[in-house]
């Protein structure tokens, strides 16, 4: 009885390793509002799998809700690695509605917005606890990475010893820093890319796979 | 009982962990935050404590401060003695009286029940939970809307014309001043996941959200918030 149960144990132990390696990664795109995770999102989504992830959009905090893309089959060299993509809201510190009323947007709309990109950094900080097996961590290149918000993120990632690249992204305009983000985060690795050009994205997959394969 | 079950009404003191599971009555997971001066029936001793914070002209900045002031008075007292130079050699409960030394025989005379009444709520609130319970309750308390400041002012003065301007006096010692900003900064590093400044202003502790099991799925302006709990996931407790 005893044999029958362990062989039991160590059958299972194998089929759920078995499984466990099949399961598709589910990878965060993270970083400030604004950074370009959802045109992040949708590159990766339209070049692997035809399907957008979400409406991009100039006006912070755009995403107020994390969005999910299943089963992103990238090919790198002849290998396949899969994975679930997770888009979600511009993590800040603060939220003001009087920065949407410079969008043309109207009292009351801006602050259901302001109240929404709230919610949705409380939601993209318990996906980050609770569900993310690897970080995508998106920056705009052009603005200074030396903030709190990053700080902190990356200090969270790093102590969840999550796997995390980091993404210098809006390269294609004339004042992106690479340097600045790669000086901020010496312990990692920094892609520089465009992801609204589509520059460099080869070096990005090659990295995904790399990271999160 | 600034927590209500919206479901069945079930009340519970702020810090309270009952609720972290759902109302144990109804199973609910929907509460409705009522700031203490709206939820007591008997107002005395709040009213003639957030008076004192619209007149001494601050906004509403200061209720946190209000709420608890024996309590932080006493925590914060080695910060706050420079402000105050002759005040301070006495830390513990003294520090309030001491605050208001040159007029606290008038303000003790005009307003004896004052003095106490705040005493009793804080006692009460020390009994509700820890020590970091109470900051929390100052820093949720900035939810009250001036609005309702202004309305428990009114009603206090109405009432009992004498308390509030002999707390309005006690409050007035522009001495006491730093201290109040002192203590604003502090409770703003220790408020909890989000603050809400006003309508569609927040500011938001990443760690706390980061740290808390469950987590706010919807926010109102009223103060009114829903959140996911844990044992909906079929997470256990760690």
């Amino acid at each position: 009885m005893g044999l029958l149960t362990s062989l039991k144990d160590s059958i299972s132990r194998v089929t759920d390793g078995l499984f466990a390696a099949d399961e598709p990664k589910r990878i965060g795109i993270y970083g400030p509002p604004n950074a370009g995770k959802t045109t992040l999102a949708n590159r990766i989504a339209r070049d692997w799998t035809g399907d957008a992830v979400g409406p991009e959009s100039h006006i912070p905090h755009e995403t107020r809700r994390a969005r999910r893309k299943e089963n992103v089959e990238i090919e790198r060299n002849g290998r396949k690695v899969t994975i679930d993509i997770v888009d979600t809201p511009g993590v800040t510190t603060k939220v003001d509605y009087k920065e949407f009323l410079d969008h043309d947007m109207d009292k009351e709309d801006a602050v259901r917005r302001s109240r929404e990109a709230t919610e949705g950094v409380a939601e993209a900080m318990h996906w980050l606890r609770e569900d993310v097996d690897g970080v995508i961590y998106v920056l705009d290149s052009t603005t200074d990475p030396f903030t709190q918000v990053n700080t902190m993120l990356i200090g969270i990632i790093e102590s969840q010893d999550l796997p995390a690249l980091i993404l210098a992204n809006k390269t294609d305009l004339a004042d992106s820093d690479v340097q600045q983000i790669a000086n901020a985060f010496p312990q990692h690795e920094t892609i520089p890319l465009s992801a609204l050009e589509g520059e460099n994205m080869d070096e990005v997959y090659t990295k995904i796979a790399e990271y999160f394969g | 009982m600034p927590h209500q079950c919206i479901e069945c009404g079930r009340t519970f003191p702020d810090g309270s962990k009952e609720m972290l599971s759902g109302c144990p009555d109804c199973g609910g997971n929907k509460f409705q935050f009522k700031p203490r001066g709206t939820a007591e029936p008997e107002p005395d001793a709040e009213p003639s404590a957030d008076p004192a914070q619209p007149a001494s002209s601050a906004g509403s900045e200061p209720t946190a401060g209000s709420e608890p002031p024996p309590d932080f008075d006493s925590r914060s007292g080695p910060e706050t003695s420079s402000p105050g130079p002759a005040e301070s050699p006495d830390p513990t409960g003294g520090s309030d009286p001491a605050d208001r030394g040159p007029e606290a025989a008038e303000s003790s005379d005009a307003a004896e029940p004052d003095t106490t009444d705040p005493v009793d709520g804080d006692a009460e609130r020390i009994d509700d939970g820890e020590s970091e319970d109470s900051a929390q309750a100052s820093a949720r308390s900035d939810v009250v809307s001036p609005d309702e400041l202004d309305r428990a002012a009114r009603e206090a003065g109405t009432s009992e014309t004498g308390t509030s301007e002999a707390a309005s006096e006690s409050t007035e010692p522009p001495a006491s001043q730093p201290g109040v900003d002192e203590l604003r900064d502090e409770l703003n590093e220790q408020f909890e996941s989000i603050r809400i400044v006003s309508p569609g202003q927040y500011e938001l502790n990443l760690m706390e959200l980061y740290d808390r099991q469950e987590y706010i799925i919807s926010l109102q302006e009223d103060g009114r918030y829903v959140i996911e709990m844990p044992d909906a996931w079929g997470v256990t407790d760690e």
